[in-house]
């Protein structure tokens, strides 16, 4: 300011900048600019646009205006509308089982309570003042499966099986006290502790003691807990629906990640016989559909076992979908690393870190952190994948879905539910692709991280 | 590394032999007992035969054998972990000791009882395998089908007794397969095939739920014998002649008149071929492993065979097959449903 | 002596020091995993021999001449009811390559479109281009194939009122049919001009090569080998009278006869794989091409050079570095997926072999080990050609 005046002048001042060009502004200006550039990105336009119209009217037409969607039978539907239109009570009727598959209904509860259970357990991940999200992501995947595997599962459970259940819910209650702590107070859950024990001035290493001493309280009283937690067995012939699609796809994704990454470190170590085994495994589980590798584990796994060993169609099913999942992510994982340059293993050898030290302290997180838009795609893929279990009989969405035309109520009603089940895999892998598409964006911020 | 993977493994093979259990160790019939039910092999939902309705549960003709053995065995027709799998599989499943029986529309042929390590217990159903055409085809007779394209199921042996009919008749024929039926409904409906084959109590049941039933027409030829019926494992005789005679006692009881309502005012009869049936006299339940009085709960619950087959798949269901005069008749009517004799 | 003895001191190590050398360590670890690998396979083998023993099963491949005694909807190569399962084994790869060749070069051009036009000015073909990727790639394959099936190819008109184009192809819900050539004596001459061309034209492109780095001319080998490629056969064709008939399907019967054509199975699956595949193409195409920068053109034109070579020489070659590998790895997807034609029930290998055959037969062991060895053979032979190719157009690192 004070140098204008000392030039004497008078201080300038721009002439405000005049409207742009009516034909460039407003709806007639944006269509100007981005419909009806030349002639013939206007002629795109108008071809574009009646392809959409004819395609989403056909579909809406078939799907809202044409359809019924209350009747008692599809006799009824046909009588009304012939197959002009769709006929969705069935799909109303069967929704229950479309989602549950044949969970006893007076059970159902405890899917959507297992379910929820996972939810609350990766909220924290999303609040902002946590620190400890990678051990809450890591217990999501690893210790989060025994708590549901007894929402699901039920019955009577074995020792083992028992303070696997307990260690999960112990693990739960430390999942929100460090959620709780470290968003209000900041202190980690461990220092809260030994701060209330009135230890906190001690030695690390009664520290420790202190700190091993509590999880095994917390341990021990969820054991005792458990003792006295029944659940009637629901046997997984019963499973079924959009709820063994997320089980399956869910163990696969959890599965996959960790087999992974050890498949990836094996295909690229110098131990010769290692590294031919992992590129052996991971190039036959590659090379072929997973659609055979589900008939294989499904009509030939049980010959594999020794005689008399059962193993039942769920899990034939789960061991071939995670040992797939495991090969893909293996070379997800291996294209990570090597986009890591020399120079990154160079400076940690520099540093004296060992092989253990530097893969998981240096090279991991930053591979992981380049690859995660494609392993969110991997992840979509096998969702989309587990659809094929249907092919070799189980109760998944889509075979809960055939199952419909089946009812002799609604014998023949086949296209409906499929419609519906598209639509729902549709809302799940387009927000799994969003998010991951977010998430890309929201990593995407130091130059080591940009590609 | 490998130490990580070696554990990998190492847990994986526990968590599977853990997971297993010694399932020929011992008979079946003992191994069920101990388990407290029945596993039941279904195939995947099929009107009339095992159909799942919107409440879960499992009905049809076939169920309703593995009930009756259930029946047989716990006095409760529905102690049954039903098993649903594909047809790819049904034989593989029943091998390995997963199911204890399969109930599911299956044809008794050489080859499966003799290779596949199976034995059929009995037949509960006589089918034979038809045609379906638009009545504006103005065909009248399979022999006109000549260069026709037919739909039909993969796998199943409708798909060989096609091509051996036409064959057999020097006729050509275009296949267009699929293990759906819906989809193979479908399709005919919208014109893709001039004939939809299958055994004829699944065509009729189909024809009910088409938009116009009377615009189509079941040929009047069956082009093959389809005997279905339960299966067990090779190699436990005991439980083969259990669901076996349980089946047969189903037959016996319509042929002597015992229905579920007067089943036990019949226990009161005079006929000794009743008191035989009914456990009154003799031991022939004992002989098999389960209550001497096992008809009554069976008969109680499931009725006869004329019932059961009235109840799923008889003129007054949806499906609507006409028993008189066929070969799910009795044997005094004309038909092939013959017990053995109950002594 | 005294000294040696000093200085040898301190390298005495205990003598469980071998179990921190690092090669000692690595071949015990390798004996291990060997020795569990050999003795799982070994364990499994063993069950294997066991259970099927028991379940009076065969292992052998005796079965292949056994007659299969089931028809096919479409086969390639001829096939009759009373054919071997080995012939069943020949037409389920015969169609499935078949399905695979025709949806890879589908989904290329399609998704080569619909990648331009993501990145095209005209909002309405940008948006359009992007809700095609997003909603048909986020929805199962398997669904989309069904729904192809039933919301299109069943719809279609039946025999009687089919769709007929200039006479000779005709569309309706069995099919598609066209006219099948019919070769008469003469034709092999037109063929073997072909090859002859092919050959010369790849020769020429060699020899142009070496004499543009060695001189720096430019011989226009491109215009020059197509010209030889499709001109040479054409004119050899005309002089011998063009000795080409074809067979023109009519409507005889139920359906269409004669001539050649596709089951509506099939154009399902090849449609549905190429749409689906075409999603994942653009957006690997629009990724190339959007990660040669600007500069680089720029470069280029500040250098003078042609805007057409610009992009075959500058920014063309270094697009495809980031489009092929994916690429390939695509294709080999398509071939996997095809599998998913059971759902329709096209005779694909999955489908006439693995289920049909499988079912009919009961021979699981060497059904699935034939099929997994078809798609393993057939992967390896792609895998190998990408990493040649990758090899050659890598970047060079130190």
């Amino acid at each position: 300011m004070s140098d204008y005046r000392a030039l004497g002048g008078v201080p300038f001042m721009p002439k405000p900048a005049r409207p742009a060009p009516a034909n460039t502004t407003g709806v007639v200006g944006w269509m100007r600019q981005n419909l009806f550039s030349s002639p013939s990105n206007a002629l795109l336009t108008l071809v574009g646009a009646y392809i959409a119209y004819v395609t989403i009217m056909a579909i809406l037409n078939w799907a809202v205006f044409n359809a019924v969607f209350e009747a008692e039978s599809r006799r009824e539907c046909l009588d009304l509308v012939g197959r002009a239109g769709a006929c969705w009570p069935g799909v109303v009727a069967w929704s229950r089982q479309i989602m549950y598959g044949l969970y006893p209904a007076d059970q159902i509860w405890r899917i959507n309570m297992g379910f929820l259970t996972l939810i609350l357990w990766v909220v924290p991940l999303w609040l902002p003042r946590v620190q400890s999200k990678v051990a809450i992501g890591l217990t999501a995947v690893l210790v989060y499966p025994f708590l549901a595997s007894y929402w699901f599962l039920g019955g009577q459970a074995g020792f083992v099986w028992s303070v696997l259940i307990a260690a999960s819910i112990a693990c739960f209650v430390w999942v929100w006290a460090t959620a709780l702590l470290e968003s209000f107070t900041g202190a980690t859950f461990g220092r809260f502790v030994l701060t209330l024990l009135g230890v906190q001035h001690r030695s690390e290493q009664d520290q420790r003691r202190v700190l091993r001493a509590v999880a095994a309280a917390m341990l021990l009283v969820a054991y005792v807990a458990v003792s006295f937690w029944t659940l009637p067995f629901v046997p997984t012939t019963r499973w079924g629906g959009f709820f063994l699609t997320l089980v399956i796809s869910g163990i696969g994704i959890a599965f996959s990640l960790p087999s992974g990454i050890l498949l990836a470190l094996g295909r690229r170590c110098d131990m010769p016989v290692i590294r031919i085994a992992c590129v052996l495994f991971i190039e036959l589980f590659r090379s072929v559909p997973l659609i055979t590798i589900l008939f294989m584990f499904n009509t030939m796994l049980p010959l594999f076992l020794p005689v008399g060993v059962e193993v039942n169609q769920l899990l034939r099913a789960i061991v071939a979908v995670c040992l797939f999942a495991a090969a893909y992510m293996a070379e997800v994982i291996r294209g990570g690393l090597q986009a890591i340059p020399r120079g990154q293993y160079e400076a940690a050898s520099a540093m004296g870190l060992g092989f253990w030290q530097t893969t998981v302290l240096i090279i991991m997180p930053q591979a992981l952190k380049i690859m995660i838009p494609t392993i969110v795609g991997n992840f979509i893929g096998l969702f989309k994948d587990t659809t094929l279990v249907s092919i070799i009989g189980l109760f998944d969405v889509l075979n809960m879905a055939r199952a419909v035309g089946e009812d002799t109520r609604w014998l023949g009603l086949f296209i409906e539910p499929f419609f519906a089940v598209t639509v729902l895999y549709f809302i799940c892998c387009f927000a799994m692709s969003q998010y991951s598409i977010n998430l890309e964006r929201k990593l995407d911020t130091g130059p080591g991280g940009r590609r | 590394m490998n130490r990580h993977l070696s554990i990998l493994a190492a847990a994986a093979a526990v968590g599977i032999v853990g997971y297993a259990h010694d399932a020929q160790a011992q008979a079946t019939l003992a191994q069920v007992k101990e388990r407290g039910h029945l596993n039941c092999q279904v195939g995947l939902p099929t009107p009339g035969f095992y159909q799942l309705g919107d409440d879960g549960t499992w009905s049809g003709i076939d169920v309703d054998v593995c009930r009756a053995v259930s029946a047989a065995i716990f006095g409760d027709p529905d102690r049954i972990e039903y098993q649903s799998v594909t047809s790819a599989v049904r034989f593989t499943s029943l091998a390995n000791g997963e199911s204890d029986m399969l109930s599911r529309t299956t044809t008794w042929t050489a080859v499966r009882d003799t290779q596949l390590g199976l034995n059929f217990a009995g037949v509960n159903f006589y089918d034979g395998q038809g045609f379906l055409v638009p009545v504006d085809s103005g065909i009248s007779s399979t022999l006109e089908l000549d260069g026709a394209t037919v739909c039909v199921l993969t796998g199943t042996t409708t798909e060989l007794n096609l091509a051996d009919y036409f064959r057999a008749n020097n006729m050509s024929f275009t296949p267009v397969t699929n293990e759906n039926v819906n989809v193979l409904v479908e399709t005919y409906l919208g014109g893709g095939c001039d004939a939809y084959t299958n055994d004829k109590s699944g065509l009729a049941a189909r024809r009910s739920a088409f938009p116009d039933p009377t615009a189509h027409v079941i040929l009047p030829e069956t082009i093959s014998k389809e005997p279905l019926g339960p299966v067990v494992r090779q190699g436990d005789d005991a439980w083969a002649n259990l669901v076996r005679w349980v089946l047969f006692g189903l037959i016996e009881a319509e042929e002597l008149g015992v229905t579920a309502a007067n089943v036990d005012e019949m226990l009161g009869s005079d006929n000794p071929n009743i008191k035989r049936l009914l456990g009154v006299e003799g031991n022939i339940g004992e002989g098999m492993g389960v209550a001497n009085d096992f008809m009554v709960t069976v008969l109680k619950e499931i009725g006869n065979y004329g019932e059961m087959y009235e109840r799923h798949v008889g003129e007054n269901t949806p499906i609507g097959i006409p028993r008189a005069g066929t070969l799910n008749a009795q044997w005094f009517d004309g038909g092939l449903m013959y017990a053995m004799p109950f002594r | 002596m005294a000294i040696t003895r000093d200085q040898k001191r301190p390298s005495a190590a205990p003598i469980w020091s071998f179990l921190n050398d690092a090669t000692f360590r690595s071949i015990v670890y390798q004996l291990v995993t060997a020795a569990s690998i050999i003795l799982f396979f070994w364990w499994v083998i063993g069950n294997t021999t066991a259970n099927m023993a028991q379940r009076n099963m065969s292992a052998g491949f005796d079965f292949l001449n056994v007659s299969a005694g089931f028809g096919i909807s479409f086969t390639l190569i001829p096939y009759r009811e009373g054919d071997s399962y080995l012939r069943v084994f020949q037409v389920g790869i015969a169609n499935t390559l078949l399905v695979a060749i025709i949806s890879i070069i589908f989904a290329t051009v399609l998704g080569l479109f619909v990648g331009l036009a993501r990145l095209s000015s005209n909002w309405l073909i940008r948006t359009l281009a992007r809700s095609y990727v997003e909603v048909l790639r986020n929805t199962p394959l398997l669904l989309q194939i069904i729904a192809w099936f039933f919301g299109v190819f069943n719809l279609l008109p039946r025999p009687r009122d089919s769709i007929v184009w200039l006479d000779v192809f005709a569309l309706n819900n069995r099919g598609f049919y066209m006219p099948a050539p019919l070769p008469e004596a003469g034709f092999n001459a037109v063929l073997l001009t072909l090859a002859l061309a092919i050959v010369a034209a790849v020769y020429i492109r060699i020899w142009a090569k070496r004499r543009q780095d060695a001189t720096g001319q430019i011989f226009p080998s491109l215009s020059v080998g197509a010209g030889l490629v499709f001109g040479l056969p054409l004119v050899v064709f005309l002089a011998l009278g063009q000795p080409l008939s074809w067979e023109i399907p009519e409507l005889r019967g139920f359906n269409f006869q004669g001539g050649l054509s596709v089951p509506p199975s099939f154009c399902a699956l090849v449609i549905a794989l190429s749409v689906y595949t075409s999603c994942f193409i653009a957006e690997i195409v629009r990724s190339g091409i959007q990660s040669v920068s600007r500069g680089q053109t720029e470069a280029a034109k500040s250098l003078n050079i042609k805007p057409n070579w610009t992009m075959r020489l500058i920014v063309l070659p270094q697009a495809l570095r980031v489009i092929v590998p994916p690429l390939i790895s695509q294709y080999l997807n398509v071939t996997k997926n095809s599998s998913l034609a059971i759902a329709i029930g096209f005779p694909d290998l999955v489908s006439v072999w693995m289920n049909t055959s499988l079912n009919q037969s009961g021979r699981a062991i060497p059904i699935v080990a034939m099929t997994m060895a078809f798609y393993c053979a057939a992967s390896l032979f792609v895998s190998l050609l990408m990493n040649a190719y990758n090899r050659r157009i890598l970047l060079k690192e130190r």
